[in-house]
């Protein structure tokens, strides 16, 4: 082992690191193996093994619960592997404030524990929760799930950070309150840059209650242009939904041949969730229902632990099955160019013989696509969604494909003339480019 | 970077002057004098700087001709908005000149099914609102200057306002923007779909107080109106059962449109001047608006009010109509202003807290008031921790000026120590670059600048604010240059 590697063992000890097989082969980085992974147990450890990477330009790839490490480019070179597993306390939770500060590590599940005993919540619900995806995680990849509507993304919820520099720094963003314009916002900086600009150590969020009560509303629409007059007519009203999600066909009938019920073959489906105070919530479904049935839509309702496992599948989806070609696409687009995207990925499915798995979060413009086939086909695919969500003033991000599909579509899309100062805040972020080297959009 | 520029020769400045009117005509320069001292401040007076030319543009394309001239004749440029600015962000540069966004005010598109407004930077806020009204929208973040703000204003600051405890401040509500970076180069980032790839430059802009370059299109959400709202009163003898009320609102889970409170100074102040019908023995009032779905707002009116009863309010009222509603927000939205009644002067800050700490502070504020010797009214955004004290003071009394800001700062150098900000809304600008390190140290301070750099290298984009002292930018990729002890203390550059 090079001596620089052994510094770094110095720093977090000889039990908390991995350089063997086959424990080494879990942490490959799109078929790069590293040379170690290492573990951190404190912010200072991480600072000192970002000194010696630095002075010696190793590459590294930040790893939380590598839920998504398949996101992004191929890495120009993985000499090792930073996992903060072991950064994973809660530094304070001051439920009167709503807010509360956490070490990154963290997997979001056990967080939520945490803030669920004084009844609080972060009001984030990506995917890969229940498989250990850590705050930090979420944060650099700014993942995301149908609660959004409601209460945004980890943007709108983050409201300090503090991060390990490329050099070692420890830099510290944001504050302990919401409303705060001191300074260049850091934190926004921070989500969704892909660990490429430092490791985020610590993220302070703001909360909010678990809600008292919820109901979700389920209807199934035979023809696409009554389902888009029907979400137009309910993101224009004065209802406030958590969720609004427009599901295809066949993600429809394994969604719902999974919770037992037997709705009609074929349909897409709307499945509208509210959360509130009992009272407020049952009114708003019965004006959704009333909605639905001025169409001639009958809907049903769903509570309790149907409604969780419905919502657990829509996060899910992409992410279930095992296909060897699944290739996981996050389209957006403007409000009403959705169901547009969703008839094109009907036509896609038949012309190509694609299995095409979707979901749209209808008031954001966003759709979770799931495809699998031959390659060539996936390939295509790909291409020409990008083409049509690009046309439309949208972008398209590949989530997930196999090597050799991701070889042949780009994982980020055009970014355009901001590339050029996106670069210029890498170079002075990390002049060595050792952070996730190539992995971010313009090979960043 | 020198904080004292030489004064640049008549010759230099007419022939400046003559590139500026090729750029944008005569009616787009202004040079005489007496013109000039409009623009020699905004919102905060007490700093007064005349430019050497102030610019009106009319589209991005002349604002960039502008910045590539400034960039050619190394001319320090500052973007101005409506001048209403609390914190001297659109304070002029010696020897540099005002780039006003004023003529650029058409909205260029309204786009209701994607909730989405398309203007320009001089565009005034509350005009968003009145071009979505009739559709049931309105544009959220609603400063008290709304009616003559402008969004690129807005943009520059990050502004919050009444509301933003629920629906959020700008930030959240600006999607895309066109940008002119301090180089000359025209850029767009965002636009009018969410989550794209990259860094959220979108999100740096915001806030970034003109310092990264100069907004010249913003594409903003636009929201749903609330089916329902409520606006209830109560009076205390006390703040701190206001502060009470306040906690214990939210412990219950209520998250209401605003909450609102002002001392028994800012009552008096605001009773004598505009009769809101407050009453002015009562310790503190609160204002607690609460809004959304018909039924979400039946339901929480009865736990507010209990919550009220349990922290000892004396008065409880509930506005019957939207014009006793519009009466309860009067006395609130005119508090400043009505300062005049009570002083001849004040200034005004702008510190966030955290809601738990409320006591602690407003009891620091207290003490300091007694050991300086000036009076401070409270009024503030209860919901979100965010103060405004005004401390009072007569600029004819000599020292009494100074003797406010030394207040105002350890004022916020009392919300710093319980984990708060310097400045909630208003900006750093030009008034609080002392205070950034009361909240940053070198390596924060030194990772902000290296965004500048990115950005500003020749740092000509309103120099002077937000950042306590200049630094130098170093060649990116220069890993291992470490700051000179003489550079490191200001007295001199590398070239």
């Amino acid at each position: 082992m090079n001596d620089p590697l052994k510094e770094i063992i110095n720093i977090v000890g000889d039990d908390n690191i991995i350089s063997q097989s086959p424990e080494l082969e879990t942490y490959t980085v799109e078929g790069k193996k590293p040379n170690m992974v290492v573990f951190p147990k404190t912010v200072d450890e991480t600072s000192e093994i970002m000194k010696v990477a630095s002075r010696e330009s190793l590459g590294i790839v930040p790893w939380g619960g590598g839920t998504k490490i398949g996101l992004g480019r191929e890495p120009q070179k993985v000499d090792f592997v930073l996992c903060t597993k072991m950064l994973n306390q809660v530094v304070e939770h001051e439920a009167s404030d709503l807010v509360a500060i956490t070490q990154c590590g963290i997997p979001l599940k056990d967080f939520q524990t945490v803030l669920g005993e004084k009844n609080q919540f972060l009001a984030i619900d990506p995917p890969h929760v229940e498989n250990g995806a850590t705050v930090g995680g979420i944060i650099s990849t700014n993942d995301s799930g149908p609660r959004r509507l409601r209460y945004g993304t980890i943007r709108e919820l983050l409201i300090g950070v503090k991060v390990v520099r490329s050099d070692g720094a420890v830099v510290k963003g944001g504050a302990k309150v919401v409303k705060n314009v001191a300074g260049y916002d850091l934190p926004k900086l921070y989500v969704g840059s892909l660990g490429t600009l430092g490791i985020i150590v610590e993220a302070t969020f703001r909360l909010y209650p678990i809600p008292e009560f919820s109901q979700t509303l389920l209807a199934g629409f035979s023809k696409l242009e009554q389902l888009r007059e029907t979400v137009d007519k309910i993101s224009n009203s004065s209802l406030v939904p958590t969720c609004l999600e427009v599901l295809n066909p066949s993600l429809k009938e394994i969604l719902s041949d999974g919770l037992g019920l037997s709705l009609k073959r074929g349909e897409y489906a709307l499945a509208i969730r509210m959360e509130n105070v009992e009272r407020a919530v049952r009114d708003q479904i019965s004006r959704v229902k009333d909605i639905c049935s001025e169409r001639g839509v009958e809907g049903i309702v769903i509570e309790s632990s149907s409604e969780k496992a419905l919502w657990g599948g829509i996060r899910e989806f992409p992410w279930k099955s095992s296909q060897n070609n699944k290739t996981v696409c996050k389209a957006s687009v403007v409000i009403t160019d959705v169901t547009r995207v969703l008839g094109f990925l009907e036509d896609l499915s038949n012309r190509l013989a694609l299995k095409i798995l979707a979901s749209a979060r209808a008031g954001n413009g966003i759709l979770i696509v799931s495809m699998d086939g031959e390659i060539s086909s996936l390939v295509e695919a790909a291409n020409s969604l990008r083409n049509l969500v690009v046309s439309l003033g949208g972008n398209l991000i590949v989530q997930y494909a196999p090597p050799v599909v991701k070889s042949q579509t780009d994982v980020w899309g055009e970014i355009g003339a901001s590339l050029t100062a996106m670069k210029r805040l890498k170079s002075h972020f990390d002049p060595r480019g050792i952070l996730n080297p190539g992995r971010f959009v313009g090979g960043i | 970077m020198t904080d004292r520029p030489v004064s640049k020769p008549p010759k230099w400045k007419k022939s400046f002057g003559d590139k500026l009117i090729r750029i944008l005509h005569s009616d787009g320069v202004i040079s005489s004098d007496d013109e000039l001292i409009v623009y020699e401040c905004d919102g905060l007076t007490g700093y007064r700087i005349k430019p050497i030319f102030v610019v009106l543009p009319k589209s991005a394309k002349e604002v960039s001709e502008i910045i590539k001239l400034c960039n050619h004749e190394n001319v320090p440029f500052v973007p101005r908005g409506a001048g209403t600015g609390l914190s001297g962000g659109a304070l002029p540069t010696e020897e540099g000149i005002v780039i006003s966004l004023s003529r650029m005010n058409r909205i260029l598109e309204v786009d209701i099914p994607n909730q989405r407004v398309v203007v320009e930077p001089g565009v005034v806020n509350l005009w968003v609102t009145d071009a979505v009204s009739d559709s049931g929208y309105y544009y959220a973040p609603d400063p008290s200057s709304q009616l003559v703000c402008t969004i690129g204003g807005n943009v520059a600051e990050n502004s919050g306002g009444v509301h933003c405890l629920k629906y959020g401040v700008t930030t959240n509500h600006v999607l895309g923007l066109e940008v002119v970076l301090p180089g000359g180069e025209i850029v767009e980032v965002g636009g009018k779909t969410v989550d794209n790839p990259g860094y959220d430059l979108v999100g740096l802009f915001v806030g970034s107080e003109g310092l990264l370059g100069i907004v010249t299109k913003v594409v903003l959400r636009i929201i749903r109106k609330p089916e329902s709202s409520k606006t209830l009163f109560a009076s205390f003898d006390k703040v701190e059962y206001a502060g009470g009320a306040v906690a214990g609102i939210t412990a219950r889970g209520i998250i209401p449109a605003g909450m609102e409170i002002m001392d028994n100074l800012s009552i008096r102040a605001v009773e004598k001047t505009v009769h809101a019908g407050y009453p002015v023995d009562a310790g503190a009032i609160l204002l607690v608006e609460l809004d959304g779905t018909s039924a979400e707002v039946e339901a929480q009116t009865p736990i507010v009010l209990n919550v009220l009863k349990e922290n000892r309010a004396k008065e409880i009222r509930v506005a019957k109509d939207s014009e006793e509603r519009a009466l309860f927000w009067k006395g609130r939205k005119s508090a400043f202003a009505a300062m005049g009644r009570m002083s001849p002067d004040y200034y005004v800050q702008d510190g966030v807290i955290p809601r738990t700490k409320l006591p602690e502070v407003l009891g620091e504020i207290e003490y300091l008031s007694k050991k300086y010797g000036l009076r401070v009214a409270n009024v503030f955004h209860a919901g979100d921790g965010n103060l405004h004290p005004l401390v009072l003071y007569d600029a004819s009394n000599t020292g009494e000026a100074e003797k406010a800001e030394e207040l105002a700062g350890e004022i916020l150098r009392a919300c710093v120590d319980v984990g708060g900000s310097i400045t909630g809304e208003h900006g750093v600008g030009y008034d609080k670059k002392r205070f950034m390190h009361l909240m940053f140290d070198e390596n924060a301070l030194d990772t902000m600048n290296m965004i500048r750099c990115a950005f500003d290298p020749k740092g000509l984009c309103n120099p002077g604010k937000v950042f306590p002292t200049p630094r130098t930018c170093v060649e990116a990729g220069r890993a291992t240059y470490k700051e000179h002890p003489i550079q490191k203390a200001g007295l001199g550059e590398m070239f």
